[in-house]
């Protein structure tokens, strides 16, 4: 019998030859994007406009039939408004029936399912997310002077529970949920172009109307986007949050003081086990919780949030068909699995226990999801995000605990310096496996805020020796023994601080990477692996030198500036206290020093009061500066990491091959879940 | 012997107290609240909370009240036996453990039950037939029990699961059994799911009770009143469970102050690592999404249990030596 010594107790343990030329060879491909067959080109159905190729019988799910049959529920024809949603889906028309498999992580993950239920957006978004499309409602028009939007619903649409859905329930928001101080304490921005409130008038039953003081061009994009106003009633009023701009009334108002009295609703909240009213309205609206809401979404909660199993079902009244007359969608139901740990929702996905599933997926595993995709029964997809930087190194300008760290980091040859120091390419390997395009924050060339091609490369290459130069040339010019730059006030060595948190990326190990990289420039980079919550308080105090995030979403600046341009009281990574003084319109925070983030603001705040074309002018104009500043630092981008890992199983249909990966998008929402099916 | 217990329990009661002072204040202790951590938690979510909602959210869960009140009107309401409503959840905190409480009982006592199972025969074992193979094996066994972290366990095992056996990966129910109401399918998939869970909680345990049974064997085995009894002829099996295994014992009966908690928490890495839909898992959400109440009532209830616990295995002691009890009494 052979000794078994460490050594070939080691070797057996190790990987075996062949797995490990697997994943080799799978991670070369990988990188070889366009070889690979994983990123596609972007597909969706095909929304049909013109009434004159709309089905004229319709046909619906054998769940729903036989409510019907049994006289549970209206005839189809009478579920549907008389002006549907059209949609041709992808490949072929569909089969009703089964039941889509998911994860979730708890209930903090409810966004895993609002943005399933994101088509009771007003508006939304073409297929490549370029252009507002309808979608709950059916068009808009805004008036030539920019103080007038109006928005068209759907004649004769119905909430889940067959009341109509008319503009009343626009109005019941605005005045009984949006306008009552003890439900909505702070009313939104969206609301008050340049600080003056706006008005919500019914004009008919089908036609909602906002009046503004002022232009207000930007609302366009607001009622599309992932907003207060354009989110939709499924994402805006779950979690204590009321916006959304419209709510059931009809369903609402027996929980509301105003149509009884203080003291029945409050005994009623007593009852039902609330503290007061407001606790029990915030109850009864969210539609993670509450399974009696009604809601717009294809599909419904018909088991909470709150349980291992989270499931929904689908909505009776659903607003949409496909060209051959069938009511959408074809799933008969939504079922959320509770993984505690990302491992394990990983590792489930690999055993093909998802059907479909990008959120939660993490793209370090990608070799492994590939080498299973047979025996799961799956395909992978990457579906690249719009966004410049999915690793952003924010460097706070309004940093003041200490004078000698703030002069370096308000210096723009400084933070110049740390970006040429950066080794892009070696991120990109090692992190995203190749598939990430490194350079600067700004958004994807395909979208119409980037401000051209030649401001992906600026000051965002790796070039040592002009760093060092650069980083001489302010007065760093002394070094310690260990080869790195010291500080000018005392000579101790000069530290920047990194904080990272672990979330979408291993943040905290790129980061490392970042640190080892700036050696060589003699930066010395001390990284804080923190607890995201701590990160985030540690922000709003003010105390961060950089802060690591990605910038999702500053793909369509206006709509998601934050990781951009300090522009909110509360997450202004780039500058906490400018963040205070731009929301505050100067009566809190700091007044920049910089004279470019005057010209930033500026810029964005006329953007509202601007056209299409002259918003996206003024975007790049921003973009300009800021990549011409370098106040983000962006190292990846446009990259799979986050929502961007797709597995989709085999027995599915009408699946594209590369969707819409952004914010604005509310991925998986937008490529529209309710379309697909079972094959088999 | 009753003044005893009176006095015990007086001071259970003053303890259960302090215990919930210390949770509330413990629990403040990190930056920031709730919403901070639901503003945090859905960035990384993809979702963005504006400030006007984080406002409104703070003004909806009562945050923004002083401390004390908050301390003040929580005690008011637990007295009454109402623990409030779950922010995170949305339902009251009651539900939202008991959904889990039993299922997590049920891990506990069935993981106590193989380790004691497992611990006292091998421990006799190992003390009786010290230095023979099979002592060494276990002794081996046991200290690799004690090394290896449980939840890599767990992480080993539920891959190996994966690729030889195809079994489900982590969870108490397979997924068509999860949503199904109570019936004896669910009851038998529940029993299948049950043993991995089951040893992987209770092997760290078993190798440290092997270990102090073996050790405590041997001390009283050399004790002069076993070599009496032996001389005077009794039987070995008798002379060993009849005198020096009882005495010996005194370390399982002291184990059950820890017990009673670890019902509760089980051990809070391993249910997240294996996915089980018990308490443990809920005590960690709790605390990272400071969800206040929810994570309060928890930790209160681990330190009710604790003190039970503790005086169960005070009186335990005292039943099972009569040495204690005599040195009590006197």
């Amino acid at each position: 019998m052979p000794e078994l010594s460490r050594r070939t107790l080691f070797s057996a343990l190790a990987a075996s030859p062949a797995a490990m030329e697997l994943i080799t060879s799978t991670l070369a491909r990988a990188a070889d994007l366009s070889a690979s067959g994983l990123v596609g080109e972007i597909q969706g159905p095909t929304m049909i406009t013109d009434p004159a190729q709309w089905p004229k019988t319709f046909s619906e799910a054998p769940m729903l039939a036989e409510l019907v049959k049994a006289g549970k529920l209206p005839p189809v024809e009478q579920r549907l408004p008389a002006e549907p949603m059209v949609w041709k889906p992808l490949n072929e028309i569909g089969k009703y029936g089964g039941t889509w498999r998911r994860a979730f992580t708890g209930p903090g993950d409810g966004e895993n399912g609002n943005r399933i239920l994101s088509t009771d957006k007003p508006l939304s978004w073409s297929a490549d997310g370029n252009k507002i499309v309808p979608c709950m409602a059916k068009g808009y028009e805004l008036s030539e002077d920019g103080k007038s939007y109006t928005l068209f619903l759907r004649k004769g649409m119905k909430w889940s529970d067959g009341a109509p859905f008319t503009a009343d329930d626009w109005i019941f928001w605005f005045e009984d949920i949006y306008g009552n101080p003890e439900i909505v304490p702070t009313p939104t921005p969206e609301m008050r172009p340049r600080g003056k409130a706006g008005r919500m008038v019914k004009v008919d039953e089908t036609t909602v109307r906002w009046e503004w003081d002022v232009p207000y061009f930007l609302f366009e994009e607001i009622m599309a986007g992932d907003t207060g106003l354009g989110g939709g009633q499924a994402v805006r009023q779950s979690g204590k949050i009321s916006f959304g701009g419209y709510s059931p009334a009809h369903y609402l108002k027996q929980f509301l003081p105003k149509y009884s009295s203080v003291e029945v609703v409050n005994a009623r909240a007593k009852q039902e086990g609330f503290e007061n009213w407001v606790q029990m309205l915030h109850f009864k609206k969210d539609w993670e919780l509450n399974t009696d809401l009604p809601v717009l979404g294809p599909w419904r909660s018909v088991r909470p949030i709150n349980n291992p199993i989270w499931l929904l079902e689908r909505n009776p009244f659903y607003y949409a068909v496909d060209t051959a007359g069938n009511q959408l969608p074809y799933f008969d139901k939504v079922q959320f699995t509770l993984g505690e740990n990302l491992e394990v929702i990983n590792l489930r996905a690999m055993a093909g226990d998802y059907d479909e599933q990008e959120r939660h997926i993490d793209l370090g595993k990608l070799p492994v999801l590939l080498e299973n995709q047979t025996k799961g029964n799956y395909k992978v997809h990457l579906d690249l995000g719009f966004a410049g930087a999915d690793f952003l190194l924010q460097v706070n300008q309004s940093y003041d605990a200490d004078p000698e760290i703030r002069k370096w980091l308000t210096n723009a040859d400084f933070r110049r310096a740390l970006s040429l120091g950066i080794d892009r390419d070696q991120l990109n390997e090692t992190f995203w496996l190749g598939v990430g395009t490194p350079g600067s924050p700004a958004p994807a060339e395909s979208m119409p805020q980037n401000p051209g091609p030649e401001w992906r490369k600026k000051w965002s290459v790796l070039d040592v020796a002009r760093a060092n130069t650069m980083l001489d040339g302010i007065g760093l010019t002394k070094k310690d023994s260990d080869g790195f730059r010291v500080r000018t006030d005392n000579g101790e060595r000069l530290r920047i601080q990194i904080i990272a948190v672990q979330a979408f990326l291993p943040y905290p190990k790129l980061s490392e990477m970042v640190a080892d990289q700036w050696r060589k420039i003699g930066i010395q980079a001390d990284v804080k692996e923190m607890e995201r919550n701590l990160a985030f308080n540690t922000q709003r105090n003010n105390s961060h030198h950089i802060f690591i995030w990605n910038n999702g979403g500053t793909e369509l600046l206006y709509l998601f500036p934050i990781h951009a341009i300090p522009v909110d009281p509360v997450q202004a990574f780039m500058g906490p206290l400018y963040g205070a003084y731009y929301a505050s319109g100067g009566t809190q925070g700091v007044k920049p020093t910089d004279e470019n983030w005057l010209k930033i603001w500026d810029l964005f705040t006329e953007a509202a009061s601007l056209k299409a074309e002259g918003r996206n002018k003024n975007a790049q104009e921003i973009w300009k500066i800021l990549v011409d500043q370098q106040y983000g630092i962006g190292t990846v981008g446009q990259s799979p990491a986050g929502l961007g890992v797709r597995l989709v199983s085999n027995r599915l249909g009408n699946i594209a091959a590369r969707v819409c990966n952004a914010q604005h998008c509310r991925t998986p929402g937008n490529s529209h879940p309710e379309t697909w099916y079972f094959k088999s | 012997m009753l003044a005893y217990l009176l006095r015990r329990l007086g001071l259970a009661l003053i303890t259960i107290w302090a215990i919930t002072v210390v949770t509330f204040i413990i629990l403040q202790l990190p930056p920031g609240d709730f919403v901070d951590a639901y503003v945090a938690s859905a960035s990384a979510g993809g979702a963005s909370i504006s400030a006007a909602e984080a406002d409104a959210m703070r003004e909806a869960y009562g945050l923004n009240q002083p401390l004390w009140f908050q301390y003040v009107k929580w005690l008011g309401h637990i007295v009454t036996g109402d623990f409030g409503r779950s922010f995170e959840f949305g339902k009251p905190v009651i539900e939202v453990i008991g959904d889990r409480l039993w299922l997590t009982v049920l891990l506990a006592v069935g993981s106590i039950v193989v380790t004691w199972g497992l611990a006292l025969p091998i421990g006799i074992y190992s003390a009786v037939r010290q230095y023979s193979v099979g002592d060494y094996v276990f002794t081996l066994l046991g200290f690799i029990g004690l090394a290896v972290p449980n939840f890599l366990l767990a992480l080993i095992i539920m891959y190996f699961g994966l690729r030889w056996f195809n079994l489900s990966v982590g969870g108490l129910f397979s997924a068509e059994q999860d949503l199904a109401p109570w019936s004896w399918a669910k009851v038998y998939d529940l029993i299948w799911h049950l043993p991995v869970p089951m040893l992987i909680l209770s092997l760290a345990g078993t190798a440290q009770l092997v270990r102090i049974m073996r050790a405590n064997l041997l001390d009283e085995l050399r004790r002069p009143y076993v070599m009496t009894a032996r001389a005077r002829g009794l039987p070995e099996r008798k002379v060993i469970f009849r005198y020096p295994v009882r005495a010996a014992l005194n370390p399982f009966a002291s184990t059950i102050g820890y017990l009673l908690p670890f019902t509760v928490s089980g051990s809070v890495i391993i249910s997240v690592v294996l996915s089980l839909p018990t308490v443990g898992p809920v005590l960690l959400r709790s605390l990272l999404s400071q969800d206040m109440l929810l994570a309060s009532t928890i930790i209160l209830l681990l330190g009710v249990l604790t003190v039970i616990g503790t005086l169960l295995s005070d009186l335990l002691l005292m039943w099972i030596d009569p040495r204690i009890r005599l040195g009590q009494l006197r």
